[in-house]
């Protein structure tokens, strides 16, 4: 045990000493609603930014999110041009609710599904709601967790940092 | 030389775009006066996960997960995690049309009714198989998937292999509409050398057919899966003669338009549980689980609507005359509708409804309790185990005051779903409340579950406030307060908060755990029954 500690925290200083913080969009396979594969690479806003939203239909701080950025969504691409992507980790057992909930609630955004969480995983995201931000394919910003009145930041981030802006 | 340094590039820039992320789940358990001592050793436990990966447009990537159980695990995770160790390592290779992965993998066919691997730390989760998975994707219409390997189960691996080949075809050209069409062909294998027989053969086989249909406003689907013939495990042993085939039917179909959506899903399953090793079936960790069987009812985010949660019932079970299970038949349907703003109904910033119908029961048949047989009815549908009609309404009245009404009547059989007796009816009333003021938030959570049955009433009620972005504080309670016998009657109590900033977040909370699902500052999870201290953190540590 003693050894398996040693060679842990070797390990864990080494890389600390080592290393930037990578970030970059990985490599992994999502789904659009109707079902078609869709390589993660390619749902990126290419000369602008684009948030990741990763949510849940069970996952009520999520939704409270997500309406709360379809209030003003339209305001918010007038200004920076940015795009959005939901990202639903809903699994087997309530991905039936998407589609219904989505249109339901009338989101102005994309949607793509990650039933089995590997671009979640890929990301290394452990909970959710999971906000990541990016530029091109670089992530900028991420965020944990919602409350009410979060997403003013959010969008403050998005119009400091869009080209639009500037 | 050259190559030297050319392999030093190489490594420094994988080493560039290394990320990491850590998450620690500690606790110190108290004694309790009220639900008793702390019976276990080591008051102190704590799981620490730390995962590192690389993700560069190079080919070549790698991922590794390391993780401790120091000095115990958590109450109510395998004793499969112990100390220190390796549980996932694999290295990618990424090329146009292929992805080959060695190593830790994570893997799931169609909806995963014949294989799912996945990771889920909260629920002590990580069935990953370690071996070899290919994908290829031949064009945009032709996807294939072929794994080999044996299955995680703690720090341990099972002893034998699963095998697995999936292919899904993208027909849709073929309808020349606007609407997409899917095609998917699976194959599973798991040979299990762990408990052997001359009854029996080591190696069961499952295929599935899965067909995708879906247009603008409607979509349908549907899967069959079949199951060679297994051995039936009940009391965690392997019976040498009774055995039976498997099966499994899901349909799913539902439409939506114009803020009107509704959804349909029946699914039967027949002796459908499938672990790498025979024996661990039914065993409460989930460990060496193949495949996904979700329970399929509407997943609640309140604690009282999660007291009697039902769970899937796929296997054959035969606990005694009275209780002679096949596995489940069951429908589940969903109507949601979005009250337009400016209306009667829709007030000024509108109304949104939700109604789910839940209904599962055993299979219909002819079962022979004393000679270990049954023969099942495809549509028949048996004793009931669950039924649940729930109603909600979320309305914002403004800017400033948003509340959620839900309704829920729930029928839960104790005798078939936990092999217990007796049944339990309940009402369930949930009042949430939420007031924005500026960058503030307070949310008051008050429900109330009304039944004859087990052990009678609950209330429960829950504050919550968000003071900035970044902080947020709460107190709950959860009283049995009708049971009838006085010493049970407990107050669950916790008051806690979190700090978040960025991706890192740390909760502590102080309390007497019933268990369940728990949600609080944004962030769900599940947790165990306990009293005590609880610590959480999520970071990443470069």
């Amino acid at each position: 045990m003693k050894l398996n500690f040693i060679i842990l925290s070797t390990f864990l200083l080494f890389i600390s000493i080592n290393l930037q913080s990578q970030d970059k969009i990985p490599n992994v396979t999502l789904k659009t609603l109707e079902g078609k594969s869709i390589n993660s690479k390619s749902t990126f806003n290419k000369n602008g930014l684009t948030i990741y939203s990763f949510w849940a239909t069970w996952c009520l701080p999520c939704i409270n999110e997500l309406d709360a950025i379809n209030r003003d969504f339209k305001d918010w691409q007038a200004q920076t041009n940015v795009e959005l992507i939901a990202v639903s980790t809903d699994d087997a057992r309530t991905k039936r609710r998407v589609r219904p909930l989505v249109n339901g609630k009338k989101w102005d955004f994309k949607i793509l599904t990650d039933e089995n969480q590997a671009f979640k995983r890929a990301l290394n995201i452990n909970g959710i709601p999971h906000t990541i931000v990016t530029k091109g394919s670089n992530i900028i910003y991420q965020k944990i967790g919602y409350k009410p009145g979060e997403e003013n930041d959010l969008f403050e981030f998005v119009l400091k940092n869009s080209s639009k802006s500037n | 030389m050259f190559f030297l340094l050319n392999s030093f590039n190489i490594k420094s820039q994988i080493l560039k775009n290394i990320t990491s992320s850590f998450q620690s789940n500690s606790a110190y358990y108290l004694d309790d006066s009220r639900t008793g001592d702390f019976i276990f050793d080591k008051r102190f436990r704590s799981n620490n996960y730390l995962n590192l990966k690389t993700y560069t447009d190079n080919n070549w990537n790698f991922e590794l997960q390391i993780e401790s159980y120091l000095p115990k695990a958590l109450l109510n995770y395998s004793s499969n995690f112990e100390e220190v160790g390796i549980s996932t390592f694999n290295v990618q290779y990424n090329k146009k049309k292929l992805n080959i992965q060695l190593g830790n993998f994570y893997e799931q066919f169609g909806s995963g009714m014949i294989l799912r691997t996945w990771e889920d730390k909260n629920l002590g989760i990580n069935n990953s198989i370690r071996g070899l998975n290919i994908k290829y994707r031949i064009n945009d219409q032709i996807n294939l998937t072929t794994l080999f390997g044996d299955q995680k189960k703690g720090f341990k691996y099972s002893k034998g292999y699963i095998i697995g080949f999936d292919s899904e075809f993208d027909v849709s050209e073929l309808l020349k509409k606007e609407s997409t069409f899917l095609l998917g062909l699976s194959y599973v294998g798991r040979n299990d050398q762990k408990t052997k027989s001359i009854f029996y053969k080591k190696m069961s086989t499952l295929f599935s057919l899965r067909i995708d249909y879906s247009a603008t406003y409607f979509y349908s689907n549907f899967e069959a899966v079949n199951k060679s013939t297994d051995p039936v495990i009940m009391f965690g042993s392997v019976s040498d003669t009774f055995m039976k085939k498997g099966s499994a039917l899901l349909f799913n179909s539902g439409f939506f338009k114009n803020g009107l959506g509704f959804d349909f899903t029946f699914r039967r399953l027949e002796n459908m549980s499938l672990f790498s090793e025979k024996e661990s079936s039914g065993n409460p960790y989930n460990e060496s689980i193949v495949n996904y069987l979700p329970g399929l009812t509407k997943q609640h985010d309140y604690s009282l609507t999660n007291l009697y949660v039902y769970a899937a019932q796929p296997s054959v079970s035969f606990q005694s005359p009275n209780i002679t299970k096949a596995g489940e038949i069951g429908i589940q349907t969903d109507l949601y509708y979005s009250i337009e703003k400016e209306t009667f109904f829709g007030g000024k910033h509108g109304t949104n409804l939700a109604i789910n119908w839940s209904l599962w029961n055993n299979l219909d048949g002819d079962f022979d309790f004393n000679n270990q047989k049954y023969e099942t009815n495809l549509f028949g549908f048996g004793d009931k185990y669950f039924t649940e009609l729930s109603f909600e309404i979320r309305k914002k009245w403004s800017e400033k005051f948003h509340n959620t009404f839900l309704y829920v009547n729930q029928f839960y059989s104790k005798k078939f779903i936990v092999d217990s007796t007796g049944k339990v009816d309940s009402n369930i009333l949930v009042l949430e409340n939420i007031f924005k003021i500026n960058n503030k938030s307070l949310r008051l959570e008050i429900q109330h579950l009304t039944t004859q049955d087990d052990t009678k009433n609950w209330s429960a009620i829950g504050l919550e406030y968000n003071l900035s972005s970044a902080v947020s504080l709460y107190i709950s309670d959860l009283y049995n307060y009708q049971n009838p016998d006085i010493d049970e009657k407990i107050h669950y109590y916790n008051l806690g908060g979190s700090y978040s900033k960025g991706i890192n977040r740390f909760t502590i909370n102080y309390g007497r755990q019933r268990g369940g699902l728990v949600c609080t500052g944004g962030i769900c999870r599940y947790v165990p029954e306990s009293t005590g201290f609880s610590f959480t953190v999520n970071t990443s540590l470069f």
